[in-house]
């Protein structure tokens, strides 16, 4: 029902649907308060028994009222309606139930309960086994759980941002206002960040007053204040959900979600707040009294009944009654019939309990028990002497408040237990910069929440050296806080503790039974505090019943702990908004402009998207433009981008030192105008990467590594450079991206490059196999030119400022065409290699050495180099797996990569196992597929016939073990 | 001169630009780059008599500026000059120094705002840098939506964002979203 008065305009209506019923409600109310003011207290079925819930609590602690918010791709379940603003047009649905809301079919699970206790499907979906995955399993995922997702990509934008202040101020209650404008006043960058969509916080539920007038006017007044003061920036919609290191708090602002249009505005902004100091001001959350069928829809937090009759000026229905451990819950009483609502008791387990108004009071009295299928119609009251039942279609509940301090506690720092006012308080100095003040301090009170506020604030810029006075606060109501007598109501039946995972009192029992002793035990045996609540409303409870049964007390017994988020947070945000192709950074090379234009396929190569293949019209398969593509290469010239490979540019008078303590093999020795194959190792003695290694002059090399390991090599160096070695002069940078390299390979490679070159001798002798030179080509372009080949065949790289890379491809396809260029991409290169047995990225992969490389040799035994000593370990030197060349039996079976070898007619086991297959493509040379792998003293089994096992596809392959490589063993197409 | 015609590290033969409200997003397609560091024992150089900046700085003198990227390294600037062997024209004037072509290993994207607040709150939707510790002159590294890049402050209204060449797209789409977004708010 509506009551007079609240803070909601009136003069504006909004309409609404719940369950496809059309509701009206105002500005300023919350989907929870629209639906209490139109008598609907029914709002959703619980997790696991489908019981019929309705709103428990007015802020994010809400565990049961849980609706689907939206529609189609933009349906968003699991949303807290007592959290949602009310806007024009806003549609809403009830969740987890088949059938209306109102008349669940799974509400059978109520009747079949105790089946379901806690742990029930550890111990009943045993056997057998095979049942578990197939039936059992989504099973229990259909009949329980909350919301269901829209399955549907998320159609709103999301962004994400940077702020960064002297003083954080979460919370805008008491306590936060006058932190923020005693800070504020001081001219410091104050950010105050507060969930709700006004300012105010526990000062807008109540009816105190301040300085005898409404608390309003002075909330107004502060925030005229703020507004003025260009240092401080208000957060509204904006819910701190994380502290993390260093002064960095997480926080996400709902932008639009209060919006029936949100126009061309991000849903959400992520905010990364870096705050030199920040006050925790986030209120505290009121406790419920667990006491047999306490989870009836009427049955709320006497607190937010109090809220919503102040506030939102609503009630779910009359009459009313108040169970309260505390003198809090008798203002909930007062406050409703000032408003006109009926009470008709106030029930109050101390037996000197006073009323303080004209009700009925029940002193030394308990709720034992209650009716009404969908909401509430009767509760049991029991005192020493009798039970009695009282009419009464809402029942507020309140056994005092628990401070909000999970911020506080995320960096593992547990809550220290408060005997005096029975809750637990954030231990000092839990967040390094971070205080807590109000009532998430245990400062409760207004006078006290609003001093505090102040004093945390000065306390905090006093740390930075910044003098704040503490300003004038207004009169306020002191009530001391006090400790409620009672945790929960013994009895028969189920008292629920928390609601949104259905865990019971009986269930804590069970708990402790099956010698569940730690409260983190009980919350993964029994759930309780999970989900999207998080246990705001039952996780202090629930360890003061656990602590009873142990006998061990509230303190030792302890918490569990907080993580963030606290709150929940769409992914989508976190996500930071970009999807699709943009979902992460991409590296194009030079000429992939030029290559989409030339019809390319691409993969993805870590970050870089790579041309694949060329496909050319008539061609179906993509095997066929492969074998077109290496076939032109070996006969005439192939052009591929390579890019992508590291390039580090290293100098110095001591760069060849530098290198030859990197490299396992020699550096320093190479020539200037020469080029060398180099491998580094590991520290563990293990291949890491290779490369070639070309001197441009006396101190100056050009280092390349693998695409793959471009980062990590550079990042080593870099520490090598500073960390390992400061005494040696060197100095590097990354030139990977200043280059376009080019490979071209091929018997007409020289033809061809003689046509782009400036006067330059390409000749045999001139510039033999290895050799590397600065150059111009194309009529003056500064170029780089290398004559490496990973190919086998005649191969040059030719490098050139990496905006000239696509004009130098294109320059190079045309002056070619008589001579055959074709554009290759990674598929055609990697069987290029593969033909010649060259290692590249399957072959090192951690876990081999250049021993199994055959390359044992290269590691230097005249000097020292990062893993060479470890390399030489007895068990590395005991490996007798080398890298051998692989070939089918029969032309036509298929070479797997990933395969394991063994001796045909042998068990295939771990044991017998005698290699893997590292890389395999189809070899159009060869004309049938073909291998690398590394086979068990391969060297020695030339000729010989091994199984390839891939037990994946149930495969069984002959190869015949052969020589490396596959094409032109002597070398002599590359070094002509 | 080459007759080969070069592309901009977007792929365009003439820079991006967009204009969204007061911002002006523009792709710098001319800046010559070299990185420059000492080398033991080598003495500060002032290159075309810049003065080299201190750490977290930027220096701009006449057609050359620096930022500070490391102890003893930064990068030198040449605008308009893209097209030119920098790392040859700077090596004579800092004798003792290793200095290597940088100029196609970035690509340059300056924005501009109708004033310094107005840039401030778009930085705090660009990078986790302090607008207000990040005044005219200064120069930072940092990470931008998971890509490496420098920060230049060339003015209060004016920022420089250097990031890797081949990243020019990524960066762009991420830059034009933020600042169309940020000139609707």
């Amino acid at each position: 029902m509506r009551l007079p008065g609240g803070l909601i305009d009136r003069s504006r209506t909004l309409r609404f649907s719940f369950d496809g019923r059309a509701f009206t409600g105002h500005p300023g109310d919350t989907l929870a308060s629209a639906l209490l003011a139109n008598d609907v207290r029914l709002m959703g079925r619980s997790f696991k028994y489908h019981r019929p819930r309705g709103v428990l609590a007015a802020g994010p602690e809400e565990p049961n009222a849980l609706v689907t918010l939206g529609t189609g791709a933009r349906a968003e379940p699991n949303t807290r309606a007592t959290v949602v603003e009310l806007c024009d047009g806003l549609a809403a649905a009830s969740q987890n139930h088949v059938g209306s809301l109102g008349r669940d079919l799974m509400a059978v699970n109520d009747l079949l309960s105790p089946l379901f206790a806690a742990g029930f499907y550890y111990k009943t979906f045993m056997w057998p086994r095979a049942f578990w995955e197939r039936l059992y399993e989504p099973l229990i995922r259909r009949a329980a759980g909350l919301g269901r997702l829209s399955m549907q990509p998320d159609p709103d934008a999301y962004d994400k941002g940077f702020l960064h202040c002297d003083l954080l101020v979460i919370g805008g209650g008491a306590a936060g206002l006058a932190a923020a404008l005693t800070a504020a006043r001081t001219g410091a960058r104050v950010i105050l960040a507060d969930e709700d969509m006004r300012l105010g916080g526990r000062l807008l539920a109540e009816s105190h007053t301040l300085d005898d007038l409404p608390a309003t006017d002075w909330i107004d007044r502060v925030e005229r204040e703020l507004a003025s003061l260009p240092n401080l920036t208000v957060l509204r919609r904006t819910t701190v959900w994380g502290a993390f290191d260093h002064g960095i708090f997480g926080a996400v602002e709902r932008v639009a979600d209060h919006l029936p249009d949100p126009g061309g505005r991000v849903r959400q902004t992520l905010w990364r707040i870096t705050a030199r100091r920040a006050v925790l001001a986030a209120g505290a959350i009121e406790r419920h009294i667990p006491f047999r069928n306490n989870d009836r829809p009427g049955i709320m937090l006497a607190g937010a009944l109090r809220a919503y009759a102040n506030r939102w000026a609503a009630c779910p229905a009359g009459p009313v009654a108040v169970f309260t451990g505390t003198d809090d819950g008798h203002r909930t009483a007062l406050d409703l019939m000032a408003r006109g609502v009926e009470v008709a008791a106030v029930i109050d387990p101390r037996d000197g309990a006073r009323a303080q108004g004209p009700y009925r009071l029940i002193p030394g009295a308990v709720v034992t028990d209650t009716q009404g299928r969908l909401g509430l119609t009767r509760i049991a009251v029991t005192t020493a002497k009798r039970t009695e039942w009282i009419a009464a279609a809402t029942l507020g509940v309140t056994g005092g408040w628990n401070p909000n301090l999970n911020l506080a506690a995320q960096h593992r720092a547990r809550p220290v237990w408060d005997a005096a006012t029975g809750c637990f308080l954030p231990p000092d100095g839990a967040v390094p910069g971070l205080t807590v003040a109000g009532a998430a301090a245990g400062q409760g009170s207004t006078h006290a929440a609003l001093r505090s506020g102040a004093a945390a604030a000065a306390g905090a810029l006093a740390s930075l050296g910044i003098a704040a006075p503490l300003p004038d606060l207004p009169r306020a109501e002191d009530a001391p806080a006090a400790a409620s007598p009672i945790w929960h109501v013994p009895g028969r039946g189920r008292a629920w503790v928390d609601f949104q995972n259905d865990v019971t009192v009986k269930d804590i029992r069970l708990a402790h039974q099956e010698n569940m002793r730690s409260v983190e035990h009980l919350k993964r045996w029994t759930t309780l505090g999970m989900a999207t609540d998080q246990g705001k409303t039952s996780n202090v409870t629930a360890l003061a019943v656990m602590a009873e049964l142990t006998g061990r007390g509230i303190a030792e017994t302890g918490t569990t702990m907080w993580r963030p988020p606290y709150t929940p947070v769409p992914i989508s945000v976190l996500g930071g908004g970009d999807t699709g192709p943009d979902f992460r950074p991409r590296r194009l090379t030079p000429t992939h402009h030029w290559a989409a234009a030339q019809g390319a396929v691409f993969v993805e190569v870590g970050a870089w998207m790579r041309a694949q293949y060329f496909p050319r019209p008539g061609e179906t398969h993509w095997r066929q433009t492969v074998d077109r593509e290496v076939l032109a290469t070996r006969a005439g010239v192939g052009l591929c981008d390579v890019t992508t490979l590291g390039k580090i540019d290293v100098q110095g008078a001591d760069a060849g030192a530098f290198l030859d303590r990197l490299y396992a093999n020699p550096m320093a020795s190479l020539k200037v105008g020469m080029v060398r194959y180099g491998l580094m190792l590991r520290e563990d003695g293990h291949l890491w990467d290779d490369g070639t290694c070309a001197r441009l002059a006396g101190d100056h090399y050009v280092v390349t590594t693998t695409t793959a390991q471009a980062g990590p090599i550079y990042r080593h160096m870099e520490f090598a450079r500073q960390c390992l070695w400061p005494e040696l002069d060197v100095q590097i940078i990354s030139t990977t991206d200043a280059w376009a390299q080019i490979s071209v390979a091929g018997p007409q490679a020289r033809r061809l490059l003689e046509r782009v070159v400036d006067g330059f001798d390409l000749s045999n002798a001139a510039f033999p196999f290895m050799a590397c030179a600065t150059l111009t080509v194309c009529g003056g372009l500064r170029a780089r030119l290398f004559r490496i080949s990973f190919s086998g065949e005649l191969a040059y790289e030719l490098a050139v400022p990496a905006r000239y890379g696509a004009a130098l491809m294109d320059r190079l396809l045309q002056a070619g065409a008589d001579l055959g260029a074709t554009p290759y991409g990674t598929e055609a290169l990697g069987v290029l290699r593969i033909e010649k047995g060259h290692a590249a990225g399957n072959e090192l992969n951690g876990q081999t050495t250049a021993q199994m490389l055959g390359m044992g040799r290269m590691v230097s035994a005249r000097k020292d180099a990062v893993g060479a000593v470890m390399s030489r370990r007895e068990g590395l030197l005991a490996e007798d797996r080398v890298l051998v060349g692989l070939q089918p039996v029969d032309p036509a079976d298929p070479v797997v990569a990933g395969s394991h070898l063994f001796t045909p007619g042998r068990a295939q086991d771990t044991a017998t196992d005698e290699g893997w297959i590292t890389s395999a493509c189809h070899s159009p040379h060869l004309g049938s597929a073909i291998g690398l792998g590394f086979l068990a003293c391969g060297r020695d089994r030339l000729g010989e016939v091994v199984t390839a096992a891939n037990p994946l596809e149930g495969q069984q392959v002959a190869l015949r073990v052969v020589p490396l490589p596959f094409i032109d063993p002597e070398g002599g197409r590359l070094r002509d | 001169m080459t007759d080969l015609r070069p592309v901009t590290a977007l792929g365009g033969e003439t820079p991006a630009r967009l204009q969204a409200g007061g911002h002006t997003l523009r792709e710098i397609g001319d800046m010559g780059l070299a990185s420059l560091a000492l080398r033991q024992g080598a003495a500060e150089p002032a290159p075309f008599g810049l003065a080299l900046p201190g750490p977290g700085q930027w220096q701009a003198g006449a057609e050359v500026a620096a930022f500070w990227t490391g102890p003893g390294q930064w990068m030198i600037e040449r605008p308009g000059r893209a097209d030119s062997d920098i790392a040859a024209e700077l090596a004579p004037l800092c004798p003792g120094c290793s200095v290597t072509e940088q100029t196609d290993a970035f690509a340059c994207f300056e924005i501009a705002a109708a004033d310094g607040a107005a840039m401030d709150r778009l930085l705090a939707r660009l990078v986790n840098l302090d607008p207000a510790r990040l005044r005219p002159g200064s120069a930072q590294r940092t990470g931008f939506e998971h890509l490496p890049v420098f920060v230049i402050r060339r003015a209060g209204d004016r920022v420089a964002m250097l990031g890797m060449r081949s990243a020019a797209g990524s960066l762009w789409h991420a830059l034009a979203r933020i600042v169309t977004r940020e000139a609707a708010r």
